[in-house]
């Protein structure tokens, strides 16, 4: 384990520095009606910042500049999230940011080894298969949700993080090469291949099509790795050949989409702002409202409108925040995502998976942002571990988990076996 | 009155975002330290190992290491006696091991062939007309 304390203290100043800065921003600014919920705000967040900070030292980690930014922006979106509509602590999306914590850290523990990882793959695809049948058997007539009395699940999201795991043991085995009838082949790219096509054909027949962009934008990533494997050199016939047919596919799968999927293609939002122009002609207005400095906290008209704290939260915070700091929680974000270029991980299995998460964090980034802003079609898809939501903020924490495992990974053998000519004293030469 | 909530307004919203980005840089200046560490932890689990030939030397920095002909090996031996992917280095609890993944003409190690063989200090390996040497780097400061 390493930690230098002295960073690690300023780390935490820092942290604490920020989050209290915006909590006077909420108690000079803010809509609040009693300063007791600005208090309440305050020890909730600061009382979290405190409490990870020591959980954090239990995990016998030698990084951590991860687990700061990603305490960092969670802290920021309970803010974001207790303004709208007035300054009171949102317990439940507080919550949910605890079990974005725990989920980090389990994503960290299951994956710091990617040997035994590597073991448990056929336990990936078990999971995956188990999450499919839920989709088709418990949620009802072609719907992505399941609800237990208040509480609404959505699986596909928990999908993701064993998609880019599924996708990173492909990579990992592509020396393993089989022959089949004149032709060697790694079963694994076969494995691959129709759990992606499953896994399309389900979101067709959900009519959800919103995180199809995501799970394309990772299985692409897993893709190019492969190909580029082991040294990303890249080929050039092959990506321009591997580009040219998803071209194709996209061209074809936009000619045949669905009759709400062309609507939104080619809604036009200011002329249809009762119907599918709705949400995103309120966000574009919230956001030239707000302007670069924000209404102040709780200050916003956005949180009247459907989906506000989590398909159009870019707007809200915007509108509340101003768009220079919704910016800047956005680049925080991608710097968290980026740290795996400053440490580049030690093996081929975590640098696949690392990558396969920054697809994960910037499709959706892109996605809600810029279908917010009317620059694509509104999807309605998530913010990781900005916007509300329980499965999204779980899967989000466990994806962070396994960036950070990335960075402090384990080198052992999993199954312990013991090398009967292990080195016992150095040969001469 | 207005005038003075604007400029508050303006005031504490910046100093909000000023403190949000002096934390995202110390954190990025944070993880830049942490590289080193990694590094230095890296060092630990692979003995700072390297397999030397005579005319080049190959630092052993992931641990999957690719040995063969191909373009897009790590350690390419433009060679015909030697397979496009010919064998595979691997390090686990700091043991070096050396795997054949197939190749035509084999791995000999210190003259005995093997197909997989945890590897020790000065170790001579034969892949085909190829001759390589598992040894301690002599520069600990190559990356």
């Amino acid at each position: 384990m390493y930690i230098n304390v002295f960073l690690y203290t300023i780390s935490c100043i820092f942290v604490l520095l920020s989050h209290s800065a915006m909590l006077l921003n909420v108690y000079f600014n803010g809509s609040s009606e009693s300063t007791a919920n600005v208090i309440i705000l305050a020890v909730a967040v600061l009382g979290l910042d405190f409490a990870y900070f020591i959980i954090m030292l239990m995990f016998k980690q030698r990084t951590y500049a991860i687990d700061f930014l990603l305490i960092l922006i969670l802290n920021m979106s309970v803010i974001f999230q207790s303004c709208f509509g007035g300054v009171h602590l949102s317990v439940k999306h507080y919550i949910t940011c605890i079990v974005s914590l725990v989920a980090c850290k389990l994503g960290y523990m299951i994956c710091k080894n990617h040997k035994w990882l590597q073991m448990q793959k056929k336990y990936i695809y078990l999971a995956i298969g188990i999450l499919i049948l839920a989709i088709l058997t418990l949620t009802g007539s072609r719907s992505m949700w399941i609800n237990i009395g208040s509480i609404s699940i959505q699986p596909s999201e928990f999908i993701k993080p064993l998609f880019v795991l599924a996708c990173a043991t492909s990579v990992a085995e592509q020396q393993k090469k089989h022959k089949f009838l004149w032709f060697y082949v790694v079963y694994e790219n076969f494995a691959l291949y129709g759990l992606t096509a499953v896994i399309c054909l389900l979101q067709w027949w959900c009519s959800d099509l919103g995180s199809l962009p995501t799970f394309v934008g990772i299985f692409i990533c897993g893709f190019f790795l492969r190909i580029c494997y082991p040294k990303a050199k890249f080929s050039k016939k092959t990506l321009i050949s591997a580009g040219v047919i998803l071209l194709i596919v996209a061209l074809i799968a936009l000619r045949f989409a669905p009759d709400y999927v062309q609507e939104r293609l080619h809604a036009d939002i200011w002329n249809d702002k009762t119907g599918n122009g709705y949400q995103q002609s309120h966000a574009l207005i919230a956001i030239a409202d707000g302007g670069w400095f924000g209404k102040g906290p709780g200050n916003g008209s956005l949180c009247n409108i459907f989906a506000h704290e989590n398909d159009i939260v870019f707007a809200t915070i915007s509108e509340e925040w101003g768009l220079l700091f919704a910016l800047m929680v956005i680049l925080a974000i991608l710097i968290m995502i980026a740290v795996p270029l400053i440490n580049p991980p030690r093996s081929y299995y975590h640098s696949t998976m690392s990558a396969g998460v920054c697809a994960y964090f910037i499709m959706q980034m892109t996605l809600n942002i810029f279908g917010s802003c009317n620059m694509i079609p509104f999807t309605g898809v998530t913010i990781p571990l900005i916007s509300a939501g329980g499965s999204s903020m779980a899967t989000s924490g466990f994806m962070v988990g396994m960036l950070i495992a990335a960075q402090s990974p384990e080198f052992k053998n999993p199954d312990g076996r013991q090398y009967r000519n292990a080195p016992v004293r150095r040969r001469t030469a | 009155m207005e005038f003075f909530n604007d400029t508050s307004n303006l005031f504490l919203c910046a100093v909000s975002a000023a403190a949000l980005d002096l934390c995202v840089l110390v954190l990025i200046l944070i993880a830049y330290n942490e590289k080193k560490h990694a590094q230095q932890h890296w060092n630990m689990i692979s003995g700072c190992m390297e397999l030397s030939a005579p005319d080049a030397s190959y630092p052993l920095n992931c641990d999957e290491i690719l040995i063969g002909r191909h373009a897009s090996a790590d350690i390419r031996l433009p060679d015909l006696s030697v397979s496009r992917y010919h064998a595979i280095l691997t390090v686990s609890d700091g043991i070096w091991t050396i795997t054949d993944i197939g190749s035509k003409s084999g791995i000999f190690v210190n003259g005995t062939l093997v197909t997989e063989r945890v590897l020790m200090e000065n170790d001579v390996i034969n892949l085909g007309n190829k001759r390589l040497v598992f040894r301690r780097r002599r520069n600990n400061n190559v990356h």
